[in-house]
């Protein structure tokens, strides 16, 4: 890895600065993934379990990210980053390395203190239609990080964040009652993320945020995190496996392959000059990657 | 157009409906399109657009659901809707052949691959099954399929993805049809498997001067792969065009938004999309008039009550679109998009009063989420 790079760019889009950002962005290494390793055990036999091997999904694998910075992970199915998400998190336990969040090293923790931290990260997750509980109203899904952590007094109190988050991601807060299958797709993914944000993390994972998202509607959700992350001075993690939305969003990118990281560049120095054999290989698959090649048509 | 003049498949006021719980589902609304001998046409569209159900309506796979399918579907000059299944069937599979979206869905479980590609040949020619295997293998060599003497005896399982989207390939091509239709053939495939996926796809076609349909979601992967494009949008075909025209000089708003909301890997990154506002509408109750004008910064009063037909783009030969704003205004509207205006500088720049819309945030809050 190279020096941190502050994130603010100097042809940042004037139309979404207009919202003061809450937070200075300073330096400061928020996350921090040292030699981290992830094994799923193979087994054999019902009674006598034995172990025959291990899928090593994640194979030592170190960065850091910066506050305020959107760290970019991209890889193809198999290559483990979602699995990487999953650890930081601590959905999964790691099998060795460690996960450093604002300089606590959290791999060990459990019961309470884990609760604590993940009130600081948030995940956001691929499918907005299995993430949501479907018996629940959308108000109650997204009040329910703020239950768990015992957030806000009164229903009233509550159900008034919850409509201040749904008027933030762009949601009618009259919508307060809907089930989520009321919704499009688009509009659960924003119910998604006003649930992340309901706790105001320090972090923010999204994994495929936008894959499973129409074309025309994806846009709309890269847009508010974008809003979203000036606003809240939010640090993003983005994992994706599309080379053209990571360029979009992210400062500093993590090729992954096979469970390591294969090339980690600054945005502009990866998609100028990718070191890697693997990720020459990955931006040249992109489709329409020849495009420009057919916009000489004077208008 | 072929040497005779007529082209391999036309498509004309192809309207296909279903009926459902909640009402009748116009899924396909008048479309029309053609194809020549060895041509691509990449049909493009979100989900819910009707794409899907236009392709499979060709190979009369929307016959048995209970669906309305009127209109012409013209091959070699027979019209497919009138053909009695069993002519339909000894079509299908042997002059027209069709690759799905999910080759793990679409391949039998417990049948090995070279059996399935066997069966599929033998279903059209009078050959012995020695020889048929002997071309299974020959097949899948041609797909690319390393030591395919051995993955013939392969099951579905044992392949990866790619793999067996290849040999969803190399059984479509075992009667070397003249049209291939692709419903979204490598949107389950990485990108790498992709790219390859789709190389794979114009050599045979090339090889074979094949005609291919290839339906999908994915602006890139028709920018590399056809030559003819349709844009559809709520059952309909709003721009058709080469691709050369839809990428340099689109007409509809509707391809101006995909364009725009999509990043691309050679604009400037900090360039911001330009979502298209709102989400699809119903397919039950389509808004009247231009089905796009909810979702439209440039719509005008009078779009909510007149239904643009397909027509011409004066001075664009091949090109036609489905837009009530006039030629002239389309045009400066979209040289002011392309140098990375708003939709609203761009009204504004081209003289268009403000739309009555809204703006911002709460233009993109759709109207409606309920169907």
């Amino acid at each position: 890895m190279t020096e941190p790079r502050t994130s603010e760019s100097p042809t940042t889009e004037p139309r979404t600065s207009e919202s003061p950002m809450t937070e200075p962005r300073t330096s400061e290494t928020l996350l921090q993934v040292r030699d981290l390793v992830k094994h799923f055990p193979l087994t054999r036999g019902v009674i006598f379990r034995r172990e025959i091997g291990a899928v090593q999904a994640v194979n030592g694998i170190s960065f850091e990210v910066t506050r305020g910075e959107t760290f970019g992970i991209v890889g193809e199915s198999g290559s483990g980053k979602s699995t990487t998400a999953r650890l930081i998190v601590r959905l999964l336990a790691p099998t060795s390395g460690e996960v450093r969040f604002a300089g606590r090293d959290i791999t060990a923790l459990g019961g309470s203190r884990l609760k604590d931290v993940r009130r600081e990260m948030q995940m956001i997750f691929q499918d907005p239609y299995s993430s949501l509980n479907p018996r629940k109203t959308v108000g109650s899904i997204v009040a329910e990080p703020l239950a768990i952590h015992k957030v806000g007094r009164d229903r009233a109190g509550r159900r008034r964040v919850v409509q201040d988050l749904m008027e933030t991601v762009g949601l009618n807060p009259e919508h307060y009652n809907r089930y989520p299958h009321e919704f499009s797709g688009g509009q659960r993914q924003r119910v998604g993320i006003a649930r992340a944000l309901a706790l105001r993390p320090k972090l923010l994972i999204a994994d495929e945020p936008v894959s499973a998202l129409d074309v025309s509607i994806q846009a709309q959700v890269l847009n508010l995190l974008r809003d979203l992350q000036r606003r809240f001075g939010l640090t993003l993690v983005f994992i994706s496996h599309d080379l053209s939305v990571v360029r979009h969003m992210c400062d500093r990118i993590a090729v992954m392959r096979d469970g390591r990281i294969v090339e980690q560049a600054a945005n502009e120095e990866l998609y100028a000059h990718p070191r890697d054999p693997y990720t020459r290989e990955l931006l040249a698959a992109v489709p329409g990657a020849r495009r420009r090649d057919r916009r000489t048509i004077p208008a | 157009m072929s040497a005779a003049g007529v082209p391999l498949l036309r498509v004309e006021d192809l309207r296909v409906s279903f009926s459902t719980e909640d009402g009748l589902v116009q899924a396909v609304d008048g479309v029309s399109f053609e194809l020549d001998r060895g041509g691509t046409l990449g049909i493009v569209g979100e989900s819910g657009s009707g794409k899907t159900v236009a392709a499979l309506s060709v190979l009369g796979l929307t016959r048995t659901e209970g669906a309305q399918v009127s209109g012409r579907i013209r091959f070699e000059g027979r019209d497919l809707l009138e053909l009695s299944d069993e002519d339909l069937r000894s079509l299908r599979g042997n002059e027209i052949a069709m690759v799905f979206q999910d080759p793990l869905s679409s391949l039998h479980p417990l049948f090995r691959v070279g059996a399935q590609i066997v069966e599929a040949i033998r279903a059209h020619r009078g050959v012995a099954k020695a020889q048929a295997r002997a071309r299974a293998v020959e097949l899948l060599q041609l797909v690319g399929i390393p030591d395919p003497a051995r993955r013939v005896h392969a099951y579905p399982h044992e392949l990866s993805g790619g793999m067996r989207q290849r040999a969803m390939i190399a059984m479509a091509l075992c009667n070397e049809p003249k049209l291939l239709i692709a419903d979204e053939p490598t949107t389950a495939l990485d990108v790498t498997v992709q790219a390859q996926i789709l190389a794979l796809l114009a050599r045979l076609q090339r090889e074979l001067s094949m005609a291919v349909v290839l339906v999908t979601h994915d602006l890139g992967v028709v920018a590399d792969m056809a030559e003819q494009i349709a844009v559809m949008y709520a059952g309909r075909i709003v721009e058709s065009a080469s691709a050369e025209q839809i990428f340099g000089a689109p007409e509809h708003p509707y391809t101006w938004g995909l364009l725009r909301s999509i990043p691309t890997l050679d604009g400037p990154r900090e360039e911001l999309l330009e979502p298209i506002p709102g989400s699809p509408p119903s397919p039950i109750a389509p808004p009247p008039g231009c089905r796009f004008h909810p979702r439209c910064p440039y719509a005008q009063p009078e779009h909510a009550r007149t239904d643009p037909a397909l027509e011409p783009v004066p001075g664009r030969p091949g090109q036609r679109v489905a837009c009530l704003l006039e030629p002239e205004l389309r045009r400066r509207l979209w040289s002011a998009l392309r140098e990375g205006h708003t939709p609203e500088q761009a009204s504004a720049a081209a003289g268009l009063p403000a739309p009555s819309i809204g703006s911002g945030l709460e233009r993109a809050l759709p109207a409606k989420e309920t169907v």
